[in-house]
């Protein structure tokens, strides 16, 4: 097959092409999912230098295992969970027994006894998009999410921020629903409560 | 209803709208609720923060094409001649 006609392959024909062991095929489906497989690793990370060797590491093992995909999930969905494992197997383990235990009281806040919360929740002004644009927010999400275990991290980026559903996390991280449910649910609030100082300091400004 | 119930329903389901008797009574309380509405507020900007930010990157060129190097040797370490030769060199 010649180059110029790779990049006009349908999905299914371009991995099969690739699978079967044409070059130009394999340098075509690089080219499409770089940009995806890079974004992913980027949020997971948080770390260019880390996202990079994610990429790489990633693309070596679907260049290994492409043979085995059988189609039956979405292509995007085995390309997740190849960045998923690379970029949380080889994670160093960290105290995260110690963040689990705490990231489990985020279930229940404290309350009176009527059930109200026991603290005003103060109100967040400023338009997020703004924000964005701010370095300094930058170093305050950065930190947030460091801070949550790599699974949680992962359910958090795979389902609010890539938009999959809570199913396909769980697919793609190889957990219960259940289970992914329980982290999404603290994750948010952990990163909602890590970045509450910051937006309601700022907010009336 | 109480906030802490609230709280649980809005931290499942966020903006997914959700129709029982159940989730109707939840949604009447955090319409009649300044700090569940805050809350709930905080979580979806929350969301919307860490999907804006990092929505708009792609692979810098550099990295591109240390991908495709790197791609390149390890297809060609995996030819058989190679791979004979560095297996034989191994042991």
């Amino acid at each position: 097959m010649k180059t110029p006609t790779v990049s006009a392959l349908p999905e299914q024909e371009l991995l099969r092409s690739a699978a079967a062991g044409d070059r130009a095929a394999f340098a075509e489906v690089v080219k499409r999912y770089e940009d995806t497989v890079y974004r992913f690793s980027l949020k997971l990370c948080r770390d260019p230098a880390r996202a990079e060797e994610v990429l790489q590491d990633t693309f070596i093992n679907v260049f290994r295992k492409l043979g085995t995909f059988d189609g039956k999930s979405k292509f995007t969905t085995w390309l997740y969970t190849i960045v998923a494992n690379n970029c949380l197997m080889k994670r160093r383990r960290r105290k995260l027994d110690e963040l689990e235990d705490s990231l489990e009281e985020l279930d229940n806040p404290s309350t009176d006894s009527d059930g109200k919360f026991a603290r005003r929740v103060a109100r967040w002004d400023e338009t997020p998009a703004e924000l964005v644009l701010k370095k300094e927010l930058r170093t305050v999400l950065d930190a947030a999410i460091l801070k949550l275990p790599p699974l949680y991290r992962a359910v958090f980026v795979l389902r609010d921020v890539e938009g999959n559903s809570t199913e396909e996390a769980a697919h793609i991280l190889g957990i219960s629903v259940e289970a992914a449910k329980s982290r999404l649910r603290r994750a948010r609030a952990f990163l909602r409560d890590q970045l509450d100082p910051y937006m309601t300091t700022r907010g009336g400004q | 209803m109480r906030c802490i119930d609230a709280y649980r329903f809005i931290c499942d389901n966020l903006d997914q709208s959700v129709d029982s008797p159940e989730c109707r009574e939840i949604r009447r309380h955090i319409e009649g609720c300044p700090d569940c509405q805050s809350y709930l507020d905080s979580l979806k900007k929350t969301v919307v923060l860490y999907r804006a930010e990092t929505s708009a990157k792609s692979v810098p060129p550099a990295v591109h094409r240390r991908l495709m190097k790197i791609i390149k040797v390890n297809a060609a370490s995996r030819t058989p001649s190679r791979k004979r030769q560095r297996n034989s060199s191994q042991k």
